[in-house]
């Protein structure tokens, strides 16, 4: 890269000038320094919020742009929707339902599905079913039984990886392999309150699923964090099915067969509508929705960001008046030297860049400071607080926050040097360099 | 053959909070090639203002002031700026040496003035050279602090002529140096002038002014009749 010569002549003259004068430099970049790191600290601690929020939205929604089908309460929905998404490794298909495992003929330890340790308690009401025909209560089937060693979750049974849309958090042991052949014993994968509520109690594993023919025996091979709040499993639909006719694999009290689809898979939503109303399904009650997580988020995140952001840019001027104040000292300590450039043919604009060259190289040695502060910051603090916050662990110093601080140092560098940088272009040489 | 410099009625008159004072009254001067002046004058006179009239510091009131054939009476700051660099060198009483860099770097950074680009190695070259015609070459990596007054004043010739200028300025150079050293400063001036360089050197010392090809007297803002050349 070519720099023109008096860009060349203001780089070098301004850098002559910051070494010459290393303690005033200092000063201005001391003063400077606190504002810089309040934009580059607010910029990441927002990127880094977002971040979180946004792994947060995209466990319990789905990632932006995935496309949700609701399916119509229809018996033929679940069978013609597996039969469609079979093979597809852009679409998943979930079903929920309930599940107790442990002792047969007992009221489970959490009555209700709530967390273990709570007893349960949110869905003890009694239940209800609805249809066309409207809403009617569901006969309790442990109704009179004693209070066991089981534990009820909801069972969610898929038909593929739903983690290339929900990007679970694999917490202990393994995800359910869907390459792999169908084992009559259900593989499961619990969430974190399940898996607590299974390692404070010694549970059974006979696992009753509702619309099961019999109970299987399941095989807990790993831990997930799901986003969820209460305990939840995660299983095959196809090892499910070995238990249950395809039919009842929906429980219908926690709503129909729900469908997570790429971006992409616009044939496949196509081919689906069309075999879903062939089979009787009423087009209408077919419902789609593309996830937009994101914009939904950046609203609430830019109120509370422009709010910090004012914080910093105060903070910030505070930093401009500091080099303002070294600068018009150190210009009016110059006057000499500058009388002498322009007696020897440096124009005045170029005098002014030299002012200017000095505070922005400040502001920009100011910004990479308060750069490199972030960054170690942000590394001790992930050291220190991973463990305990997970959005913090192995968190990358965002680039938008670097970029933010050199802006805020460029910006700095220019107001702080500009008054300045007029007054040496305005120094009289005739009257400095007068025997 | 066409001077280097040809002023015609030069006036120029300061304008403060008191009466307008008028410091030069209709000034005409005529500088060839190789040519040296020396400018005589009480203080007050207008020698610097003079001086500072034709280093293009100032602008006169009236009159007219052609540089070799062209007109400059009334040339923007951006041209003057050019001419500085390209066609003269300055010389002051107090050297103006910038304390934070060496002889050499003191000399170079004429040669950075954003008026064209030379490279590091060159303008160094360059300088060298200056100060090597100025007879102290090896007192290059000293700063101003380390030098003695000649040795300063030496170091600004050298950066008055790095840039080669056809016209040389000197406002008083010797007025902070003793007798001997003094004569020294105005011999490194003078020898400019055997390279076809025009000299004008400001002074109130005879001794110094008798060094010059011709002596003008500067009174209440005009060039005494006669004579030019003052008997010592």
């Amino acid at each position: 890269m070519r720099l023109s010569g008096r860009l060349r002549s203001s780089l070098i003259i301004g850098g002559q000038g910051i070494r010459a004068r290393k303690m005033r430099t200092f000063l201005s970049m001391l003063s400077l320094f606190l504002g810089v790191l309040a934009v580059v600290t607010v910029q990441a601690g927002s990127v880094i919020a977002q971040r979180a929020m946004l792994s947060d939205v995209e466990i319990t929604r789905g990632k932006d742009g995935t496309l949700q089908m609701y399916l119509p309460s229809n018996p033929q929905s679940v069978p013609v929707a597996i039969d469609v998404i079979k093979g597809r490794g852009d679409a998943v298909g979930v079903t929920r339902g309930k599940a107790v495992i442990g002792e047969p003929g007992v009221k489970p330890l959490n009555e209700g599905g709530g967390r273990v340790d709570d007893g349960g308690g949110y869905a003890r009401a009694v239940n209800v079913t609805c249809d066309a025909g409207g809403c009617r209560p569901v006969e309790d089937e442990d109704a009179g039984a004693p209070q066991g060693q089981a534990i009820e979750l909801g069972m969610n049974a898929l038909t593929g990886d739903i983690r290339q849309f929900r990007p679970f958090r694999l917490q202990s042991g393994e995800w359910l392999d869907f390459s792999s052949a169908p084992s009559l014993s259900p593989r499961i994968v619990l969430n974190k309150y399940a898996a607590e509520g299974f390692a404070k109690h010694r549970i059974p594993a006979e696992m009753r699923v509702s619309g099961a023919v019999a109970n299987a025996t399941p095989r807990i091979i790993g831990v997930v964090d799901d986003g969820g709040w209460g305990p939840a499993a995660y299983v095959r639909s196809d090892e499910l099915l070995n238990w249950m006719p395809v039919d009842s694999l929906s429980d219908q009290r926690y709503g129909t067969m729900e469908l997570m689809l790429a971006p992409t898979a616009t044939d496949l939503q196509q081919t689906l509508r069309t075999r879903l109303v062939a089979a009787g399904a009423n087009a209408d009650e077919i419902h789609a929705e593309t996830i937009n997580s994101l914009k939904e988020m950046q609203s609430q995140l830019s109120l509370m960001r422009w709010i910090f952001l004012g914080m910093a840019a105060m903070v910030l001027l505070i930093g401009v008046a500091g080099i303002l104040n070294v600068g018009l000292a150190t210009v009016g300590e110059r006057i000499e030297e500058f009388a002498l450039r322009r007696a020897v043919g440096t124009p005045r604009l170029l005098l002014a860049g030299i002012v200017l060259a000095e505070t922005l190289l400040t502001g920009l040695l100011t910004a990479a400071a308060a750069i490199g502060f972030g960054i170690a910051g942000l590394k001790a603090v992930s050291s220190v607080l991973g463990s305990r916050e997970p959005f913090l662990q192995n968190v990358d110093f965002p680039w938008q926050a670097g970029v933010a601080g050199i802006i805020a140092g460029l910006v700095a560098g220019v107001l702080g040097g500009l008054i300045p940088a007029i007054r040496a272009a305005r120094i009289p040489i005739a009257t400095v360099m007068r025997a | 053959m066409t001077p280097l410099i040809r002023i015609t009625g030069l006036t120029k008159t300061l304008k403060g909070q008191d009466e307008p004072r008028t410091i030069l009254a209709g000034v005409d001067l005529t500088l060839h090639a190789g040519e040296s002046i020396a400018i005589l004058g009480r203080s007050g006179s207008g020698k610097s203002t003079l001086l500072s009239l034709i280093g293009l510091f100032d602008r006169a009131d009236s009159g007219q002031y052609l540089l070799g054939d062209n007109d400059i009476t009334r040339i923007p700051e951006r041209r003057a700026a050019a001419l500085r660099s390209e066609e003269f060198g300055f010389v002051f009483q107090r050297f103006f040496l910038l304390k934070h860099l060496s002889a050499v770097q003191n000399v170079s950074m004429a040669l950075v003035n954003g008026q064209g680009w030379l490279p590091r190695r060159k303008r160094r070259a360059k300088a060298m050279e200056a100060l090597e015609r100025v007879g102290i070459a090896h007192l290059a990596k000293h700063k101003p602090q380390r030098l003695s007054g000649g040795e300063q004043q030496r170091v600004a010739i050298a950066r008055a002529l790095v840039r080669e200028p056809r016209i040389l300025l000197a406002d008083e150079p010797t007025g902070a140096l003793d007798t001997e050293t003094g004569n020294l400063v105005v011999e490194a001036l003078r020898s400019a002038t055997d390279r076809g360089c025009g000299l004008i050197l400001v002074t109130h010392d005879h001794d110094h002014a008798s060094k010059m090809g011709r002596v003008l007297q500067l009174t209440n803002g005009v060039f005494d009749a006669t004579p030019e050349r003052v008997v010592v």
